[in-house]
C-alpha cells in the first residue's frame, strides 16, 4: 500500500502574493515536489476551503477579521503551520499603519487621499471585513511552528523548508539563506 | 606591550594593561559581535551585544568597555550569551520601526546583519509601534528617529571627530531621541557643518544621505577603490563605491587615522555629484559661437602652430590647476618650461602660493621645514588661528581645531580682521586688519612671548600668556595672509618664539587651498604674476573642473587671443573662453600622487577607467613637442617632497627680521 501524499494548504492574507510568486521560482523542482505532496487549497489552485492537511502555509499579516478567521481555521486543520515571509513573521509592510490609529488609517485611505472621490465620506462597514486595531504577525493570533522570514523568502529557502518537512524535520532557516528584505 | 595574559575561548592572549577584552579578542581573531562600538570612537557599552562571561564573575561584562585583566578566563560564545544577544536584538526590533522591507538601508544595515547572524527568525516580544518623527529638514541628511537604536555612534563621531557637538540625546527611556542643538531640527542647526559623518557611522537606516540612497547602497556597489579627495590641501583619504561604472558614494577611509575617517561636505557631496556633470568627450574646435568635434591630429596641429608662433614672440602662457597630480604637473612643466623654455607658466593659486613661498623663504633658508602635518593640531595645547577660516579653507582642519579645543582642552587664540570663525570656544580673540595692523599685533605678541613688553589689550595679554605657557602650539595661517608675505614670516617668527617645534617642521599649518598646492610649488608656479598683466597670443589652461575659476584667471583668458582649455567637464564658465577644447580625465579617472598638508605624499587612484576619445597628458605633450620639432625634456623640477626638506631640526629655527628678508 502506498502512503497518501502529504497535503499542503496555503493562503495569501494581508500581503502582496510575492511569497507565492517566489514559491513558483523553484522552477522545475516543482514537478519533483508535486510528486511528493498534494496541493489543496492555495491561491495557485484557486481552491478556497481548507481540507484537513499536514502542512498549512500563511503568507501575510493579519489585518482584518476575515484574515484572523482564516488563520485560525487553517491552524485548526493543519499539523504544521508555516509563517511564510516577513508579513507573516514580523507583520512587514502592513505594520506601517500600526503607527496610526485604525480609524485614521481608514479615513486616510477612503476619504483624504487626493485621488479619492468620496464627497460623503462613506467608510466601509458590513460590506468589508472590519479592520483589526493593528496589523499583527501570525504568531500573535495562532501558534506558528516554522518561521520563514524574507520579502520574499528565496525560492531555495522555500524549497529547503518543504524538503526538510518532507523528511520529517521541523526546520529553522539557516542564517546563510535567511533574509528580511 | 605584553604585560598581562588572559584566556579567551581557550586561546591564550597577551595584552597590555588598559586594553579592553574586545581589543584583545580582535587582535587574536576571536569574533565578538558589536553594534554601538566603533573603531576610533569612545566605547560606551550601551548596546550590550558584546557581552562576555568571565569565570568567577557572576555578571555579564561588556567586552568593549571592560579592561582585560591578568589571568582572566573569558568565554564569548556560550549558549547563555547567544540567548542574551538574540534577546537584545529582538527587543531592538520590537522597539521601533525596524521592518527591513521598507528601509532604504536594507542590506547595508548592521542591525539586520547581526539579527540574521543570530538566526532571529521571529520576534518574541510585542512590537511597540511608537511613532517618532522623521526629521527631513536638512537638504542632504535625513534623520528618521523611527529607525534609531540609540547606539550613539552619530553623537560620538560628531563630538569626538568633527568637534561640532551638534547631536545629543533628548528625553528619557523609550522616548529618548537623538536631537540637534538642544532640541532643534537638523536643518535648523547652527552648529552642523553638513559633513555627513553621522550618516557614515549610522548602523541602521536612521541617518541617511538622500543622494546616496538613490545612487546605490554599499551592497549594491560592484567595487570599492581607495583614493584621495583632491578638493583641498589636506587630501583626505576616501573610499569610493563604484556602481555600474559610476562613483555612487564616497566615504572617509579609516577611523584610526587622525581625521577619524571623516570627510567634509565638499568631499562627501561634491565628489559624487561631479560625476553627473556633462563630459567633454572629444577634442573640439570653436566655430563662431559653438564648437565642432575634431580629430586629435587636427587640434594638435592647430595648437602646435599657434603655440610655435606665440612662444617665439614670448606671448604664450600656461595655467594649470593645483588639483593636478605631481605626475601631471611634472609632464606639463617639462613641456612648457624645459622643452618650450617658456617662463609664463603658473597655477590658478599662483599668487597665493608665491605669497606663502616668500613668507616661508627665510625659514627654508635655515634648512627648517616651515610647516607641520595638519593633524598635529590634534595633540597641541594651544592653537593660534591667524586670518584663517579653516571651515571654508580646509574643513577637516577646522574639525581638528574644534576637537583639540573642546575635547583635548587646548587653548584657542583667534587673530582676524573680521568675524571669529570659532566664536564661543576661543580663549583670546583679537581684531586686527590684514596688513600693518596684524603685523604689529604679531610682533607685539612675539615680543611679549620672548619676555619683553606686555601688550595692553586684554586679548593680546591673554594670548601672550597662553603662548608663553604652551608646550606645543600650532599656528594656522589663513590664505589671506599670502597677500602680505611679511605676515606669513611674522606668523612663523611667532611660532619660533613660542617654540612651536614639531618633528617634521615648524608648528604652522598654512591654508593652501588646492589639493596639490605643495606639489605645484616648484613645478609650475611662476616667479611673478605674469597672468594679470600679460597680453597673450596663446594660453593653455589645464583644469580639473572641480573648483570655480577665479576672476583673475578668467580675465586673462578673455584677453588671450587663443585659448586651449583642457578639462573633463563641459558645463563650466571657462569652456566659453576656449578656442580649442581638449577632453581630460576627471578626478575619478586619474591616478598619481598628491603632496598633502597632512605631511604625506598620498596616492590618487583611478576609480573607474576613462571613457571617450581621451589621450594621456604625456602623449599630448610628447606629440606637441614632436610637431614643433622638439624633444620632450625630462622635468627639471624636484619631486614635491624635496621642496621643503627638513635639513635641520625645527628647534634650530631662529626668528628673522622682516627688514632683512622682504
Amino acid at each position: 500500500m502506498t502512503m497518501a501524499k502529504p497535503k499542503i494548504a496555503s493562503v495569501w492574507l494581508e500581503a502582496c502574493a510575492g511569497c507565492h510568486m517566489s514559491f513558483l521560482d523553484i522552477d522545475e523542482r516543482i514537478v519533483d515536489l508535486l510528486g511528493k505532496v498534494e496541493l489543496t487549497a492555495t491561491p495557485i489552485t484557486d481552491i478556497k476551503t481548507f481540507p484537513e492537511v499536514e502542512v498549512g502555509v500563511i503568507e501575510g499579516a493579519l489585518g482584518n477579521e476575515e484574515e484572523l478567521h482564516l488563520a485560525k481555521e487553517l491552524r485548526e486543520r493543519c499539523k504544521i503551520l508555516i509563517a511564510w515571509g516577513d508579513c507573516a513573521v514580523f507583520g512587514g509592510i502592513n505594520c506601517m499603519r500600526n503607527f496610526l490609529p485604525a480609524g485614521q488609517v481608514l479615513k486616510e485611505g477612503y476619504v483624504d487621499t487626493v485621488s479619492t472621490v468620496n464627497p460623503d465620506g462613506v467608510l466601509p462597514r458590513q460590506d468589508l471585513p472590519a479592520l483589526l486595531p493593528q496589523a499583527i504577525p501570525v504568531d500573535r493570533a495562532v501558534k506558528v511552528d516554522v518561521y520563514v522570514p524574507g520579502c520574499p523568502p528565496d525560492a531555495d529557502t522555500i524549497y529547503y523548508v518543504f524538503s526538510e518537512i518532507l523528511e520529517g524535520r521541523i526546520p529553522t532557516v539557516p542564517t546563510d539563506i535567511m533574509r528580511y528584505d | 606591550m605584553s604585560d598581562i595574559t588572559l584566556v579567551i575561548d581557550g586561546v591564550e592572549c597577551r595584552a597590555a594593561k588598559g586594553d579592553s577584552i574586545l581589543q584583545v579578542a580582535r587582535r587574536n581573531d576571536i569574533y565578538i559581535p558589536t553594534l554601538c562600538w566603533m573603531e576610533g570612537l569612545t566605547p560606551i557599552g550601551s548596546c550590550r551585544m558584546c557581552v562576555v562571561e568571565a569565570e568567577g564573575n557572576p555578571k555579564l561584562l561588556t567586552a568593549c568597555t571592560t579592561p582585560a585583566e591578568n589571568g582572566m578566563k573569558v568565554h564569548t560564545k556560550t549558549d547563555k550569551l547567544k540567548q542574551y544577544r538574540l534577546q537584545i536584538l529582538e527587543l531592538l526590533f520590537a522597539g521601533r520601526n525596524h521592518f527591513c522591507m521598507f528601509c532604504s538601508q536594507t542590506g547595508d544595515c548592521e542591525l539586520q546583519r547581526l539579527a540574521i547572524e543570530h538566526g532571529m527568525d521571529k520576534v518574541r516580544y510585542p512590537f511597540l509601534y511608537e511613532p517618532f518623527h522623521n526629521d527631513a529638514t536638512d537638504p542632504n541628511i535625513q534623520l528618521d528617529h523611527n529607525r534609531c537604536i540609540l547606539c550613539l555612534r552619530c553623537i560620538r563621531v560628531c563630538a569626538e571627530k568633527v568637534g561640532a557637538h551638534t547631536l545629543d540625546l533628548e528625553k528619557r527611556g523609550w522616548g529618548t531621541n537623538v536631537t540637534a542643538d538642544l532640541g532643534k531640527m537638523l536643518g535648523e542647526s547652527d552648529t552642523c557643518v553638513s559633513c555627513g559623518a553621522c550618516a557614515q557611522v549610522c548602523p541602521t537606516g536612521t541617518i541617511t544621505l538622500r543622494d546616496f540612497v538613490y545612487r546605490g547602497r554599499r551592497n549594491d556597489c560592484d567595487d570599492q577603490v581607495e583614493s584621495i579627495c583632491p578638493l583641498c590641501s589636506l587630501g583626505c583619504r576616501i573610499k569610493a563605491y563604484v556602481r555600474t561604472g559610476s562613483v555612487a558614494r564616497v566615504e572617509g577611509l579609516s577611523a584610526n587615522s587622525p581625521d577619524g575617517g571623516q570627510l567634509c561636505h565638499r568631499g562627501r557631496w561634491g565628489l559624487p555629484k561631479s560625476t553627473e556633470r556633462d563630459r567633454l568627450k572629444a577634442p573640439m574646435i570653436r566655430t563662431g559661437s559653438s564648437f565642432r568635434e575634431a580629430s586629435w591630429e587636427e587640434v594638435l596641429n592647430l595648437i602646435a602652430s599657434k603655440l610655435g608662433t606665440a612662444s617665439k614672440a614670448n606671448r604664450a602662457g600656461a595655467l594649470l590647476s593645483e588639483l593636478s597630480t605631481d605626475e601631471e604637473l611634472s609632464v606639463v612643466s617639462s613641456f612648457f618650461r624645459d622643452t618650450m623654455k617658456m617662463e609664463k607658466v603658473d597655477g590658478f593659486y599662483g599668487n597665493l602660493l608665491r605669497g606663502f613661498v616668500k613668507g616661508f623663504q627665510p625659514f627654508a633658508d635655515q634648512g627648517v621645514r616651515p610647516f607641520t602635518g595638519a593633524h598635529n593640531i590634534l595633540g597641541s595645547d594651544a592653537i593660534v588661528v591667524i586670518g584663517a577660516d579653516p571651515q571654508e579653507e580646509a574643513p577637516v582642519a577646522a574639525s581638528y581645531i574644534r576637537v583639540s579645543t573642546i575635547i583635548e582642552r587646548a587653548k584657542l587664540i583667534n587673530l582676524s580682521a573680521g568675524k571669529n570663525p570659532f566664536d564661543g570656544i576661543t580663549d583670546a580673540d583679537i581684531r586686527a586688519a590684514l596688513g600693518g595692523e596684524m603685523e604689529k599685533a604679531l610682533i607685539s605678541l612675539r615680543v611679549a612671548v620672548e619676555g619683553g613688553d606686555e601688550p595692553e589689550d586684554p586679548g593680546m595679554k591673554e594670548a601672550a600668556r597662553i603662548l608663553r605657557e604652551a608646550r606645543k602650539p600650532v599656528f594656522v595661517i589663513g590664505s589671506g595672509l599670502a597677500e602680505h608675505p611679511a605676515l606669513v614670516t611674522e606668523a612663523l617668527n611667532l611660532a619660533v618664539a613660542s617654540k612651536a617645534f614639531f618633528d617634521d617642521g615648524l608648528g604652522a599649518v598654512p591654508m593652501l587651498r588646492g589639493g596639490n598646492c605643495l606639489g605645484a610649488l616648484n613645478t609650475v608656479i611662476g616667479e611673478s604674476d605674469w597672468l594679470s598683466e600679460s597680453e597673450l597670443d596663446f594660453l593653455y589652461v589645464l583644469s580639473t573642473g572641480m573648483v570655480d575659476e577665479d576672476k583673475r584667471s578668467l580675465e586673462a583668458m578673455t584677453r588671450a587671443r587663443f585659448v586651449v582649455v583642457h578639462t573633463p567637464f563641459m558645463v563650466h564658465p571657462l569652456v566659453n573662453m576656449a578656442d580649442v577644447l581638449l577632453p581630460a580625465p576627471a578626478w575619478f579617472e586619474r591616478s598619481g600622487h598628491y603632496c598633502t598638508l597632512e605631511g604625506e605624499r598620498r596616492r590618487m587612484n583611478m576609480i573607474v577607467p576613462p571613457k571617450g576619445n581621451l589621450k594621456g597628458l604625456s602623449v599630448i605633450m610628447d606629440e606637441l613637442a614632436g610637431k614643433l620639432g622638439l624633444e620632450l625634456q625630462p622635468a627639471s623640477a624636484a619631486p614635491c617632497e624635496n621642496v621643503y626638506e627638513a635639513k635641520s631640526p625645527s628647534a634650530a629655527a631662529r626668528t628673522v627680521s622682516l627688514k632683512e628678508v622682504l
